[in-house]
Formats: structure tokens, sequence, C-alpha cells
């Protein structure tokens, strides 16, 4: 679909790993896209090529071959620090495992995250602030990682990922690591953040119930090949 | 400013591993400690001994002798005549003889010492040199009065009770010596002089002992006290020369300015005379110091290369622990670059509070070393302090920026390691 609204274009993208003697196709030929502003959820056993490309679309990695185009960038022909300016400036990134400094407080970091993007004195501050309130953890700014509930780990986690506003967030099985009703409550955290922001949100994710509440949009990937990936909902 | 905010994170990273942290920087800290206190003892022993080619204003010097050897025998006399005959040539200050006899006894009421006679030249105050040895009185000024300055411990074997009491006082002198008579005879003779004590002086403490058991003499004085050509006469005769009754073995001839110093050493030779510049001296001196110098501070420098490679290993340590949250930081948009200056900044760090710290500890061993020489000088009759260390500004400088220099040349492999961390990889691994 060409759609002025279509905000991530691949075609023919291919990934694949030399794990000694064997190659691995993690990707292959995945052609998708996503209109602006649309969740789309991708659901995948492990292995199944999900988390490659959500690495892809992230500018973390690089195809083989096709092209992954973000809004009006082409990710497959920019240099190692284009890519870098563009997880600064356009994503947000949600892990599974949260990857919190242990020694950092909730909102120094999500302050982290500015710091990389140039946000410095009190602008950093108050966006830092003001991200951690919208997660609701306002109460719990100055406490560190370990003082937090895995729950409010990942809370921190997508307040860091959305707090310079990012077009596109990218989640990793961000209910992975939860049990089932703080899942809900994290899922429904990452809802209201794409409804109230407008943020295109790309989700990979092994729990289809949580996936269908939530997404506009659910595809499939199975040995590298997106299925049902056509159009949007 | 961007770059400066990423530094700032250096400080927590290092909080992370305190313990590790502080062993490294101790590493530092022993290595510019040690460095440090080398460095300082080499010049402060080399200060202490061109102290007093400062305090004499002996750079504008030139040292004359006799010429010695096979032409030694044509040689001119170095005597009072040719002395007058230097003083007249264009850019010389002065020429005076260097005198100095042992054995000259020095009476105060009951009290005897013995001590050495060096001759002064009057005009020595007039340049305003050698203020600082003198602890009572003052130098020799213009005239001709009967006056000495006597040693300190000249001062204490008289039985003064302090340098202050001394000054005023009159004191006899007993010298006798062997004069040159003409031909190759010699006669015995002995003097007494009435003399007034005008001032005490206490030599730097690294001097030998005989520099403090001086009795210094205006120059017309000392040409009186028998012996003061012997040394001179008998040089001659052993060279086959005629005995000169009036020569001196040494002079010394004090330009206006330093840059006159090699014309005149020119005409010096021309006249028929040995010269050396006391620049040359000097010189040569510090070329010797520079030496120990740089071989103190290569062997510091060895410690400061040890204590590095601490660095690199806690550093590398660093970027293992920290892999996963390098590779998070790339995905939230650090570059490759910023994880450089990050890492760099921390081993950075490392060799600022160790140079620092380096510079306290090698300040405590150098004072604790000078209170033990101080007590065991005190032992062997040395008095005031002794000085061994020195700290110039530069050096402090110097040494902490060598410090954070090899830290930093440390720290590149370390942080270039994390600049090449895959953020991938990085975030899977666990």
């Amino acid at each position: 679909m060409e759609s002025s609204d279509c905000f991530i274009e691949t075609r023919g993208l291919s990934r694949q790993y030399r794990v000694g003697p064997a190659e691995i196709h993690a990707l292959v030929e995945v052609d998708f896209h996503v209109q602006k502003g649309e969740f789309v959820a991708i659901l995948g056993v492990s292995g199944s090529g999900k988390s490659t490309l959500l690495h892809l679309l992230g500018g973390l990695d690089t195809p083989d071959c096709g092209c992954v185009r973000v809004g009006d960038r082409d990710l497959a022909g920019m240099t190692s620090m284009e890519r870098t300016i563009y997880r600064r400036t356009v994503v947000g990134f949600i892990f599974q495992s949260y990857y919190l400094v242990g020694s950092l407080t909730a909102t120094e970091n999500v302050a982290l995250a500015l710091t990389f993007q140039g946000v410095f004195g009190a602008e950093r501050t108050r966006l830092a602030a003001e991200s951690i309130e919208r997660v609701g953890l306002g109460l719990r700014a100055s406490h560190r990682p370990n003082q937090l509930s895995g729950g409010e780990q990942q809370r921190v986690a997508i307040a860091r990922a959305i707090v310079h506003r990012p077009a596109l967030l990218l989640a990793d099985e961000p209910t992975g690591n939860l049990d089932r009703a703080t899942a809900a409550e994290v899922m429904g955290l990452i809802h209201q953040v794409h409804r109230d922001l407008g943020t295109t949100v790309v989700m990979v994710t092994h729990d289809e119930e949580m996936a269908a509440r939530v997404a506009d949009r659910v595809l499939r990937i199975r040995d590298g090949r997106l299925e049902g990936a056509g159009g949007s909902a | 400013m961007r770059a400066l905010k990423i530094a700032g994170l250096a400080m927590n990273g290092l909080r992370r591993s305190p313990l590790r942290v502080t062993l490294t920087t101790l590493g530092v800290t022993f290595a510019c400690g040690a460095l440090v206190t080398m460095v300082a003892l080499a010049i402060g022993i080399q200060r202490q001994v061109e102290t007093p080619f400062r305090a004499l204003a002996m750079l504008n010097n030139i040292q004359v002798r006799p010429k010695e050897g096979k032409d030694a025998d044509k040689a001119p006399p170095l005597d009072d005549a040719a002395l007058a005959n230097i003083e007249k040539l264009p850019g010389v200050a002065a020429a005076y003889p260097d005198v100095h006899i042992k054995g000259i006894k020095v009476r105060y009421e009951k009290k005897e010492a013995i001590a050495i006679g060096i001759a002064l030249p009057r005009e020595a105050s007039l340049l305003g040199v050698a203020d600082e040895f003198i602890v009572a009185g003052r130098l020799f000024d213009e005239g001709n009065r009967p006056e000495a300055i006597l040693g300190l411990s000249v001062v204490k074997e008289l039985g003064f009770k302090t340098p202050a009491e001394a000054v005023g006082k009159q004191i006899a002198l007993e010298a006798a010596g062997l004069t040159p008579d003409g031909g190759d005879k010699f006669t015995y003779q002995q003097t007494t002089m009435a003399l007034t004590v005008i001032g005490v002086y206490e030599a730097p403490a690294l001097l030998p002992g005989a520099a403090r058991q001086g009795i210094l003499l205006p120059v017309e004085l000392m040409k009186d006290i028998p012996g003061i050509h012997l040394d001179s006469a008998l040089s001659r005769l052993k060279s086959g020369g005629p005995i000169v009754t009036s020569g001196y073995a040494s002079a010394t001839v004090r330009v206006r300015d330093p840059a006159m110093l090699h014309e005149v050493q020119v005409k010096l030779t021309a006249m028929g005379f040995s010269t050396e510049a006391m620049l040359n001296k000097l010189q040569h001196m510090r070329q010797f110091f520079l030496a120990i110098q740089m071989l103190l501070s290569v062997v510091g420098s060895v410690a400061l290369i040890i204590a590095a490679l601490g660095i690199v290993n806690t550093l590398l340590m660093a970027v293992m622990e920290r892999y996963q949250e390098i590779g998070l930081c790339k995905a939230i948009g650090a570059s490759d670059g910023d994880l450089f200056i990050l890492f760099l900044t921390e081993a950075g760090i490392i060799g600022c509070l160790g140079g620092l710290t380096g510079l306290g500890l090698g300040w405590l061993v150098s004072q604790l070393m000078e209170l033990v020489a101080g007590f065991y000088a005190r032992g062997q009759g040395i008095t005031g302090r002794l000085n061994l260390f020195a700290f110039p500004l530069w050096m402090v400088a110097v040494t902490v920026a060598f410090a954070i220099l090899v830290s930093i040349v440390a720290g590149i492999y370390p942080a270039l390691r994390a600049a090449r961390v895959d953020p991938i990889r990085a975030l899977r691994s666990h």
C-alpha cells in the first residue's frame, strides 16, 4: 500500500546470521507497512525473527538486502552516525528486561536518554519529571531500580522511551517478565501513550490475547516470514 | 556542552565500583608520589648547590689562573699588577685574588677557635649578594677598617650565645705561614691583627662543614696574612719557573654583564691566563642535574606506567560489567564517540585524583625525609633547615598533567572497546 500516511515501509527485507557453519535466515523478504499513528503487534515464537525486525526498524541493525523506510528516511542507506541520530530523535525503545541503570534513580534513568539527545539543565529536569508523572511514578521518582517492582521498572523504561516524544515506539516483549495483572497494566500504559501522544507503535510479543486487546493490527511472523502484512486493519 | 555533560556521567560510572576504583587510584597515587618525591629531591639538591652561585652573584664571575704545563715558566704571574691591568679591561667590574688559608687562630677573651681565612671583596655588599647568608650584622662596606665576618661555628666556639652578641666585638687573629722570598727561598712569618666583628654568616646546610668554620676578611687585609702566595710559588717552582713573590693561585674577575663574559675571557686568555667562567661550571652542573632528574623521572614514570596498566584493567572490567548498559545507551541515542569520551573521562578522573593525591603523598614523604635528614645532620653539627626537596609550581602542574595524560592513554583501549560494542549483542547478553 502506498499512502501519504504510510510511516513505515519495508520491501524484500532480509537478514541472515552465520552461527558457526550454520546460516540462519532471521528475516526473509519481509514486505510490510505501518500507518502513521498505528499500533501494530507482531506475534511470533522465540527465534521467529520478530526482534530482528524490531532492531532493523530501530536502526540498531542493517539489512542484508531489501529496504526499510521510516518517514522519509531510508535506513538501509544510512551511515552509522545517521542511524545514531535517527535512534536519538525518532525512536523510543522498550525492552523486556527494562535495562535500567542500577545506580541511577528513576528520574535520572529517564534523563539519561535526554543527555544523549543534547537536552540539559532545567529543560532536562522538567521533561524527565513530566515523563515520570505520565507513567504514574511521580512518588517513586527518586527511587532506584532495586527499590521498584518489575511493573514499576517497566514504567520507568516506558517513561525513558517517550521522554523525547519519539514518532516511533518499538516495544520488544514489554510484558515478558511480568505477571498477568502487571502485564495488563503495562500494556494499558503503552496503549495510553499511543493514544495520547499519537505515537506509532510496533510491538513484538507472543501474548496473542494481550496483542489483540491493544493493537490496531496483529501480524504473525514465522521462520522469518511475515504473514498477512499487506494492509492496515 | 554535550561532550561535557556526557563526561559528567563518568563520575557515576566510577561510583559503581568504589573499591576497585579506589585501589586503581591508589596505584596512580603511589606512582605519582614516588615520581614527585624523586624529582623534588633532585631539584632541591640542585637548588642547594646553585644557591651560592645565585647568592654570591657568581654567574658574572670568571675564575682566572696562571697557565700551567710546559709553557708555565713563560706565563705571566697572576699578581696585584696583573689584577690591576685586568680591572682596566672594558666590561670588568672588579678583579681580586681567591685566597683562603687554613689554620688561622681567632681569639676572643680567653676563648680560641681555629678558622679558615677567606678573602671577600668589599664590593660584595654593593652587589646586594649574600644577604641570605648573613644572620647578624652586615657585609663589608667601603673603607679599609680592620673588620671580619665570622662563620656561625666560629662564633659558637668563641663562646657567643647568639650571632648578634658577636657583632661589634674585638677579636684577635693570629696567622703564620711561609712567604716566598725570591729565588727558591721561603721565610716563616707570623702576624697578629685586631679586628672588629661586623657580621656573622651561616653557610648553606649542604656545603662542607669547613664553610661554616670561616673568617671572612676584606681582600686588602687578607693580603697581609703570611702564606697567601705559597700555593702559587710552589706551583711555579714545580714547573721550573722563577718564584714570583706576589703571585696568586687564582683570582676572580667579575664582569658587569654576563653577555660580556666571552669577550673578557678572550682578552684574559690573550693576556696569558687560564680562564673558566662560573656560568660554564653552572651549566655543566645543570646538565648533570638534568640527567639525574631525567633518570629519576624515568624511574617514576615506569611506576606510573605500571599503575596505568591497573587503569586499563579496571576500565576493561567496567566495559564488561556495563556491557548491557553500553548497548542500552547506544539504543537510546549514544554515539560511539559519546561512549569513547565517557570511558576516557573515567580514565582521566582516575589520573587526576591519583595525580593530586600523589602530590600530597610525595610532599608528606619529603617532609618526613627532611625531618630524618635534619635529625641526622644536627648529629653531624649541621644546623638549619636542609631544604633537600623543592616543589616548584611547574612540577606540580606537570605531575598532575602527566598522570592525567598517562591515564587517558591507558583509557584509549577500553574506551575503544566500549565504543565498538554491538548494541544488539549487548542487549541480548545476560
